[in-house]
């Protein structure tokens, strides 16, 4: 018995050594470690300076001819790469009040300038958070050195909102003209003086083709008067993620037929965000995109396409990433036949509460404005969740487009109400219901009161002249996390808002798809 | 019964401060509009200025002023003694441009407008100046460029059109020029000289001289050169070296090239070999050394400073530097003792002559030796283990002399 204890000691003895060692050498190695990191050639030198972008500005270079020296290519991109993030700087450094990044894009006695204004808004609680979304930019002078430019930066468009504390005190959109020189200082185009100057305001006109257009409160196609009929959506296997690996254009062509024959004339799909890869679009997504639109083109089908889903972050900072998103989205189909109109967000006004709705309002605006730039030839709409909000930039917008899923029998009283109020085209943009009867939902509609609330829906429409889009075509099998959270019982019914269930077999509210 | 009277009137008066308050924001609300009237007659000022923006509103309210200039933006309130009066801060009216104001009242924009301000042009002006590229190169084609940027004392350029002295001074020559500021700046393309030198450049503005700067004028494109060589005697004795010196080069405006212009000598001997020297040139010669050959051979040698100029071609003639040496075997022909090497001079080769020793079984080479000479003598030895007794042929190899031993029994 003693030899036992005494092994047990020694083998604790052993292993506890053994144990301080390796905790030792641990304990060096890491300090080792510690010592050998820090400032290394590359950061010393600049030449690996961190180059994701996060500032996506409208540049055009408007010419590179002056009287100094040709300016090479390469020298160019470094130029407008620098004064972008100078600009960048500047907007973070008036947002947060902090200097931080201003040393690195202004030289020494610019700089001055800046610091003076960022510590007297300081000291005054003032934030302002803004950006540029356009720049045209002129090369003056650029030195036989290579070390110095001279540029006219032209129609600066600056956005601007003005917080003192928590307060917003105002919002400004402005133009201005810049002169700007900037030196190249240990690898950095610094901006060495930068004057304003007078802006001749020149408000560029945009030209349309009318492909789809709005007078009074009626909708025209071709000149032709426009009735939507239409529902909302996803191919059954991959809802909300149809442009993923799993596309299949055969499947869409399939419903699309579908749809059609079932005597609907548009449908509503939806873009999201960062899967399409946020300010540098994914071409291969794009062709997706085209192929659908193409194939809606074949089928008869207008298209209302929602861009942003599943975006929210609509600070200013952010907003030149999201406009060069829209204008690689939008721009290649601003001729396309099929589409109907570009839907700016999906139910942005869910966002208030988290993000501010001046944030969100002032995000759209510009949006809305943005989209019209690079497709003035289709409507523009933004698919509010409620009725409530569908007042919110009415001016702005083309068609608006609102989602009704409360009570119906309220819905004519709404509706009347909304009518008067506005004299621009109404899309109820969502409605329905789910079939929702079943394990999670013991006292949910089943097939057959969905068919009557369609049929209900139906009258109502006719009754009033109702531009629609049904939600949805197909129940789903399954529905992502993102969409409606994890809750299984609100999965559930999400599952259940379509004309044609899992196998395949229309339900009974098939028959009151676009008819009474 | 009169509790619950003194309820309901209390009840009562509440709903009814309620309603009326309701009613009275929303009167307040729609007559929110405020219209203003700039007092102030100036828009334009110079750069320093002290600028105090006076309004009159239609109504008092309480107002901000939303300030947006050069270098960004930011809110001031009124002054305290009249709240209509806006003192623009220092960092804005210090700095020349436009500055775009807009007068606000609870997020409404009441007025706006812009003044415009110049750079003060009756203060200090501040010279800064660049000039690049640094050196040049001689004969009037390259060029470098002076940039003055003129200042005012708050670091605004100075207006268009604003006069530059500028000059410069280059041996005998002294040249001065008028610029007029465009794009914030004046420049000017200073261009080379045909002599080499040092440009000396300077600019005025109004009171304010620049510092000196100056711009090194390099000579031009080296032209082709001659060489020469010099050696103290012809002899192939590995030994002695040859100097191979260029003449003074110079580029086509007669500028002596700049210290340590390198040139390569390229040398081609009898076989067709080539062996390489290099020199830099000082007051415009380079010189460039090389071992004498340790045997007879012919030298053509050229030299060339690499993709500008060359030089002519020499031939160097080396003559042997012995006749004939003796060869004695010893120990059974196992000890080859080669020497002494006795030179044209009749004295011993200096040590390190190499000897070479080929060894033959049979017209098939089994082994090389080499070795240096010491005190004029070499001794190769060939030892029992690696040589087995036999017959063998040797050639011996020295200084570019070779003898044959045929046949020669090893014991």
């Amino acid at each position: 018995m003693i030899s036992w204890n005494k092994n047990i000691y020694r083998s604790l003895i052993i292993i506890s050594f053994i144990g301080v060692v390796i905790l030792v050498l641990f304990g060096i190695s890491q300090a080792l470690s510690y010592l050998n990191t820090g400032a290394d050639r590359t950061s010393m030198l600049h030449v690996a300076v961190q180059k994701e972008r996060v500032y996506f500005p409208k540049v055009e270079w408007v010419d590179t001819i002056n009287p100094g020296r040709p300016m090479e290519k390469q020298t160019l991109l470094e130029i407008e790469q620098d004064y972008l993030n100078a600009w960048y700087i500047r907007n973070a450094a008036y947002q947060t009040n902090k200097i931080e990044g201003v040393e690195d894009y202004y030289t020494q006695s610019a700089r001055v300038n800046i610091n003076t204004a960022v510590r007297h808004n300081k000291k005054e609680k003032i934030a302002i958070h803004s950006t540029t979304t356009a720049h045209n930019i002129d090369l003056d002078f650029y030195s036989a050195d290579g070390q110095l430019v001279v540029l006219t930066d032209n129609d600066v468009k600056e956005y601007q909102r003005v917080y003192q504390g928590d307060k917003m005190l105002l919002e400004t959109k402005l133009q201005s003209d810049y002169q700007v020189m900037l030196l190249l200082e240990d690898g950095f185009w610094r901006i060495r003086h930068m004057v304003k100057e007078k802006n001749s305001l020149q408000e560029e006109i945009t030209k349309t083709n009318g492909l789809a257009e709005v007078i009074d409160d009626k909708i025209y196609i071709d000149g032709e008067e426009y009735q939507i009929k239409g529902i909302n959506y996803y191919p059954q296997k991959t809802p909300w993620d149809m442009f993923g690996d799993d596309f299949d254009i055969d499947i869409i062509a399939q419903d699309f037929d579908i749809i059609t024959t079932a005597g609907l004339n548009t449908i509503r799909i939806f873009v999201p965000y960062e899967f399409f890869g946020k300010a540098e679009v994914d071409y291969q997504k794009l062709q997706k995109l085209e192929q659908t639109l193409d194939m809606a083109a074949v089928k008869n089908l207008k298209v209302v396409v929602t861009l942003f889903d599943f975006y929210g972050d609509y600070s200013v900072l952010d907003w030149t990433l999201t406009h060069r998103h829209a204008e690689q989205i939008v721009k290649p189909f601003a001729n396309h036949k099929a589409i109907l109109a570009w839907d700016i967000k999906n139910e942005p006004n869910l966002d208030f509460t988290t993000r501010k709705k001046e944030n969100v309002l002032a995000w759209l605006k510009e949006m809305v404005y943005q989209v019209k730039q690079f497709d003035s030839n289709h409507l523009v709409t933004i698919g509010w969740s409620d009725v409530e909000s569908a007042s919110l930039l009415k001016e702005e917008v083309d068609i608006i487009s609102y989602h009704y899923y409360q009570d119906i029998n309220r819905f004519a009283d709404a509706y009347v109400l909304l009518n008067s109020k506005i004299d621009k085209p109404l899309v109820l943009q969502e409605f329905g219901l789910s079939s929702s009867r079943g394990l999670w939902s013991p006292f949910g509609p089943s097939e057959k009161e969905q068919a009557a609330y369609y049929k209900k829906f139906q009258q109502l429409i006719k009754q009033e002249n109702i531009h629609y889009l049904s939600w949805t075509l197909y129940d789903f099998d399954k529905v992502p996390s993102s969409v409606v959270g994890k809750l299984p019982w609100r999965k559930h019914k999400q599952k259940h808002f379509g004309f044609i269930d899992h196998k395949g077999n229309k339900k009974p509210a098939f028959e009151f798809i676009s008819k009474e | 019964m009169t509790m619950y009277k003194k309820h309901i009137a209390l009840l009562l008066l509440t709903s009814a401060i309620c309603i009326l308050s309701i009613g009275f924001t929303t009167i307040i609300n729609r007559s929110e509009k405020v219209s203003a009237v700039l007092l102030t007659n100036q828009t334009v000022f110079n750069a320093g200025d002290a600028i105090v923006l006076e309004f009159e509103l239609e109504k008092p309210v309480t107002t901000k002023l939303f300030l947006h200039s050069s270098y960004g933006s930011t809110v001031i309130t009124p002054n305290k003694q009249k709240d209509t009066q806006y003192s623009i801060p220092n960092f804005m009216t210090n700095k020349s441009g436009v500055i775009k104001y807009i007068l606000s009242h609870k997020s409404a924009i009441v007025y706006e407008g812009e003044l415009q301000i110049n750079p003060n042009i009756n203060t200090k002006v501040h010279l800064e100046s660049y000039i690049g590229p640094p050196s040049i190169i001689a004969g009037g084609e390259d060029y470098t460029m002076q940039v003055v940027i003129p200042t005012d004392i708050y670091d605004n350029p100075l207006p268009e059109e604003t006069p530059i002295q500028i000059g410069h001074q280059f041996l005998n020559t002294e040249k001065e020029n008028i610029l007029y500021t465009k794009d914030m700046m004046g420049w000017k393309n200073i261009f080379s000289y045909d002599q080499s030198g040092r440009i000396l450049l300077f600019s005025v503005v109004g009171e304010t001289v620049s510092k000196e700067f100056s711009v090194e004028v390099f000579p031009a494109l080296p032209e082709n050169f001659e060489i020469t060589s010099d050696r103290r005697h012809k002899y192939a004795d590995g030994n002695q070296i040859t100097e191979l010196v260029t003449s003074i080069i110079k580029d086509e405006y007669d500028n002596v090239v700049s210290d340590g212009t390198i040139v390569d000598f390229e040398i081609i001997d009898a076989k067709g070999a080539v062996l390489q020297t290099q020199g830099s040139t000082i007051n415009g010669t380079a010189v460039a050394k090389i071992l004498h050959p340790d045997h007879k051979d012919i030298w053509r040698i050229k030299a060339y400073v690499y993709g500008m100029a060359e030089s002519n071609t020499i031939k160097l003639e080396y003559t042997p530097v012995l006749d004939d040496f003796e060869v004695v075997f010893d120990k059974g022909n196992r000890e080859i003792k080669v020497g002494p090497l006795v030179s044209f001079m009749e004295q011993l080769i200096p040590n390190g002559a190499l000897v070479k020793l080929d060894i033959f079984i049979d017209d098939k080479k089994i082994d090389t030796k080499v070795k240096t000479s010491l005190d004029g003598v070499v001794r190769f030895i060939l030892e029992e283990g690696f040589y087995v007794s036999g017959e063998y042929d040797i050639k011996i190899k020295a200084l570019g002399i070779k003898k044959e031993y045929n046949n020669i029994t090893l014991q």
